[in-house]
């Protein structure tokens, strides 16, 4: 057995094994050796900390019990200095710990402390501002990274026939293209092997396509596409853009560490730094955050709280969250900083629903509610109204019935009405940019397809009912007046298309086994898919016009997905659509003019391409006669000279023979006679 | 046109095949059954008994005097046609999956599964040698290493078989030596179905890979392209039109939801020269397994997984369509 002695780690002892225990020793002593002072680390477990309070004498030796409750918290404070100025304390301390990594702590800890209302500690090392002093005075300006030039970001808006882009993936995701829709047919704008491991998902205004890798995300824009950035996050599996583009949102399942968050993290898309990152529980609802319409503030919900963020300082508004007990769904208004939430019933309080002005904080109006089982918030989406969906089971009834409580936030003080319901409802949607809402409720066979109108005279309407419908989803157009009734999935794809401005039924047609339906950003064109996600057979995705009328059906071998790209608001203001819808006959006299020359053009080209095919084959088909002419004494060779070249070859041979058979029977009875 | 319905086999058809002057027609199908019919009216003209196990081809010699079976209970059969008494009886040592008369009729080639440790094996008897089917000895007989043979059809004179195998590769194997002389890749997929021209010149397949390729019988050399979404299990080429006929549809355990429209598996055609449908003839219940032109080339058949086989005589439009202006679907 040797002991070791610290300052010279001779062993004392010699024994047969004195290596071996010099070892064994050196590792149990490992902690404590950490802990070893060295004569730097003195200055290292000094803190400093200000905007301690002034004080007198008679209080020192409370104040002094205050910072020590305070900062032992962190670890063992082995000297405290407190400096004085004639009779009173200079107003800042010093503090010395242990060890370095418990003055750390106390630094990432107690800075920002508030002890009062006049009084938040800075704390800081005292190495630090050694580090800060001997910074040096010559500014070297940093070096100029070269610009990076990605071209115009906005040239697919430029294209002369205005057609707009669409991404499609498919042979099961080995390929991603990009599609310029014209009517004729799609022509490819770019088309990768790989560009994405799972999907894709534009920007909110088509800026950037997302795609997805084991390493994080990538983003590509331009008028070719280029990498414009790119984001490390392992195993990411969902993304969100903020409205204005400026930040990307992404989770993955697999970062995360207690200390450092790494489930959601926040990016700068023009800088590409990582501006903050959380924590998550559970990615079951994405988005996780929801931003404001004009990206200034995200928030999110967890148990009996919401937490509101603004940018770009990503720090909590009012620096604290907001205690709503209960609160089990929100969401913002798409026009207006207004946040919509919902609590249930609490004891003999009714459940309500609350809406909330940000940043103010102001309630600018709350609903109570009665016997609700569940509340689900569809807002229109210019913010003029909010459609709150109420289960309830009446008093004395088992049953649930649904109403919906509108609310007319253009108005003053928010009116509210109520349209009862009395089937179950299936889907809600409001109409993009009007009053108008679509509701599709009952049980198959008898599902109803229902308008409403929300008119100004405080009146909600009901303009049509449609019976027997084969619909499980509404789709509006992006512009409001035209939508798809459709019966997605296992209603095999039955499509009406319907005209709200008198409500009828424009077309009613079928694509068997849809799985999807997608709305061009214009509203004039709709797209119904086969995905093979959903269906391994017949995958494609047809092109309709917004009456209802098919213009392509598009085959791709194991067609997975299509996304149109969004477009950048309107830069017009509605005086200059005005004017222009006013002189619309003009302008669609030229396009007409265009749209004939294209077509005429498209059928010489194919009558160009079908002649070239013809000959071709023609040509190879001659000499592969002339070859079969030469061979014909071989032939003659194998059957035994008989001539079996054409059908009617031996015709001398031939026999004639004349065969009755029986065909049929008809008994005609005469009746008495 | 009214397709004549032929109700003779319990399950799904393998193979049809008309005789070269095409008054009758015989199929085959997983019941063990080998049928012949009159073209003209449908009438069964008989049967030949005597497989035990699903029929995978048939072939008929160019004088309409011997039939040629392959099966599945091991054995490749030789029939008389006209009295259905069997001729010659050889046993292999895996599934018979197709056969054929050469263009003399004096030759038979089969091709034998990779089943049970037992190799793909191409071999070929001259039945002008009875010792040859005597001893089940035949006079040269092809390994296949890798991908077993699906369908295979003879040369124009008699020298080489077109060979498609489960790859999509086609082989062509000299019938005297047994090399390969030539070797295609165009199909992704297994070739289901080799169909010949009537003239030998050419020979279209149809693969799994969800096309029909038109390939030159000697060169190999790959001509044309037709293109669906849906596997091709059969394809044929008219003997007087610039067209091909095509059949398929997904396998029967793929097909998990019930469509409500009845009689959805149909029958597509294609212009030879544009590569572009014109025309689809429904009617089947189920996938086709094997399409046929009429020698005449003024119908063809069908046979589906329904069971039932159809033959359909074109209108006369059919013959005057042109594929100039839009395309106009008929049947």
């Amino acid at each position: 057995m040797g002991i070791v002695n610290e300052n010279t780690e001779a062993p004392v002892n010699t024994d047969q094994s004195e290596s071996d225990v010099t070892i064994i020793l050196s590792e149990l002593l490992l902690d404590i050796l950490r802990e070893k002072p060295q004569e730097a680390d003195g200055i290292d477990s000094v803190v400093v900390v200000d905007n301690v309070p002034q004080v007198g004498p008679e209080r020192l030796e409370k104040l002094k019990n205050v910072i020590h409750k305070i900062f032992s918290k962190f670890g063992k404070i082995t000297t405290e200095f407190y400096p004085e100025a004639d009779g009173m304390t200079k107003g800042y301390i010093f503090l010395e710990y242990a060890a370095p990594t418990q003055a750390l702590e106390a630094v990432k800890n107690a800075d920002g402390y508030k002890l009062d209302k006049q009084h938040t500690f800075r704390v800081n090392l005292f190495t630090d501002f050694d580090k800060y002093m001997t910074i040096s005075d010559e500014w070297e300006t940093p070096e100029k990274q070269p610009f990076k030039d990605f071209g115009n970001m906005r040239h697919w808006i430029e294209d002369p026939d205005c057609r707009d882009q669409y991404s499609v993936i498919y042979e099961a995701g080995e390929r991603t293209a990009i599609f310029s829709n014209d009517a004729k047919e799609p022509i490819t704008a770019e088309e990768r092997a790989r560009w994405t491991e799972t999907y894709v998902r534009w920007s909110p205004k088509g800026t950037y396509l997302a795609t997805f890798h084991q390493r994080g995300i990538a983003l590509w824009g331009g008028e070719k596409f280029k990498q414009i950035q790119r984001f490390s996050h392992q195993g990411v599996s969902l993304i969100d853009f903020s409205p204005c583009e400026r930040y990307v949102v992404t989770f993955s399942p697999l970062m995360d560490t207690k200390e450092d968050p790494q489930a959601i993290i926040i990016w700068d898309i023009l800088t590409g730094q990582k501006k903050r990152g959380f924590h998550c529980e559970s990615s079951a609802h994405w988005p996780i955050f929801k931003w404001s319409h004009d990206g200034k503030f995200f928030a999110r919900m967890t148990q009996d709280t919401l937490s509101i963020y603004e940018t770009p300082s990503m720090g909590l508004l009012d620096k604290k969250s907001l205690k709503i007990s209960g609160i089990k769904d929100f969401s913002w208004s798409p026009g207006d900083n207004i946040i919509a939430f919902w609590v249930p019933e609490d004891k003999d309080i009714p459940a309500r629903v609350t809406l909330m002005q940000l940043p103010s904080r102001q309630e600018i109006r709350v609903r109570n509610l009665f016997n609700v089982v569940d509340c689900k918030l569809h807002w229109q989406r210019n913010g003029d109204y909010l459609c709150v969906k109420v289960d309830r089971t009446p008093k004395g009834t088992q049953g649930v019935v649904t109403n919906f409580e509108i609310f007319r936030m253009r108005e003053k003080q928010v009116p509210v009405d109520v349209v009862e319901m009395k089937d179950s409802i299936i889907a809600f949607a409001w109409e993009p940019n009007g009053s108008k809402f679509a509701v599709l409720h009952g049980e198959s066979p008898r599902i109803n397809a229902s308008f409403y109108h929300v008119k100004n005279n405080g009146k909600i309407e009901l303009i049509k009912m449609f019976d027997k419908q084969q619909a499980n989803s509404i789709f509006w157009s992006p512009q409001g007046q035209f939508m798809v009734l459709a019966g997605l999935r296992s209603m095999n794809g039955a499509l009406a298309f319907v005209d709200t401005s008198d409500c009828t039924m424009m077309n009613i047609a079928e694509h068997y086994m849809a799985s999807d339906v997608e709305w061009d950003p214009t509203g004039r064109y709709v797209v119904t898919s086969v995905s093979w996600w959903s269906h391994k057979v017949d995958n494609a995705y047809w092109l309709w016009t917004f009456q209802g009328r098919l213009l392509q059906k598009n085959n791709k071998d194991r067609f997975c997905q299509l996304l149109w790209r969004p477009r950048p608001p309107t830069l017009l203001s509605t005086d200059q659509i005005k004017m222009i819808k006013k002189d619309l006959k003009k302008y669609s006299k030229i396009f007409e003019q265009k749209d004939r020359l294209s077509q005429s053009k498209a059928s010489k080209e194919l009558v160009d391409k079908r002649r070239a095919m013809m000959e071709e084959y023609r040509r190879y088909r001659e000499t592969a006669q002339q070859i079969y002419q030469e061979q014909k004494s071989i032939r003659l060779e194998l059957r035994g000279g008989v001539d079996t070249d054409e059908l009617d070859s031996n015709v001398d041979d031939w026999e004639e023979e004349t065969i009755e058979f029986f065909i049929n029977e008809e008994i005609i009875p005469l009746g008495d006679l | 046109m009214k397709p004549i319905l032929l109700q003779g086999h319990e399950r799904s058809i393998t193979q049809i095949k008309y005789n070269r002057e095409g008054d009758l027609l015989f199929s085959v199908a997983k019941d063990t059954v080998a049928n012949v019919w009159y073209s003209v009216n449908g009438e069964r003209l008989g049967t030949y008994n005597g497989h035990t196990g699903a029929v995978w081809c048939v072939d008929c010699d160019w004088d309409t005097k011997n039939v040629l079976t392959g099966s599945a209970d091991n054995s490749c059969r030789l029939w008389d046609c006209e009295t259905g008494k069997q001729l010659a009886l050889l046993n292999t040592n895996s599934a018979v999956r197709t056969c054929g008369f050469d263009f003399s009729g004096n030759i038979i080639m089969f091709s034998t599964d990779k089943q049970m440790g037992y190799q793909c094996y191409l071999n070929f008897f001259d039945l002008r040698d009875p010792q040859q089917i005597e001893d089940n000895q035949p006079y040269l007989s092809i390994p296949c290493n890798d991908a077993k043979i699906t369908s295979a059809v003879w040369g124009p004179l008699g020298e080489f078989v077109n060979a498609g195998h489960e790859n999509g590769e086609i082989n062509q194997f000299s019938a005297k030596s047994g090399e390969i002389l030539k070797k295609a890749k165009e199909h992704s997929r297994q070739i289901n179905d080799i169909q010949t021209s009537v003239d030998l010149t050419m020979f279209i397949s149809a693969s799994k890979d969800n096309t029909a390729k038109l390939f030159d019988s000697t060169s190999l050399e790959h001509i044309k392209t037709f293109k669906t979404e849906r596997p091709v299990n059969s394809a044929a080429i008219s003997p007087i039109m610039d067209h091909v006929v095509m059949g398929g549809g997904q396998e029967a355990m793929e097909v998990t939801t019930t469509s409500t429209r009845i009689g959805k598996f149909e029958a597509r055609f294609f212009h030879a020269a544009y590569e572009e449908e014109f025309g689809r003839v429904k009617g089947h219940f189920g996938p086709i397994n094997c399409v046929a032109f009429h020698p005449d080339g003024k119908s063809y058949s069908s046979g589906g997984e329904d069971g039932y086989v159809r033959i359909h005589y074109f209108d006369p439009q059919y013959f005057d369509f042109e594929l100039e202006g839009p395309v106009r679907p008929f049947g």
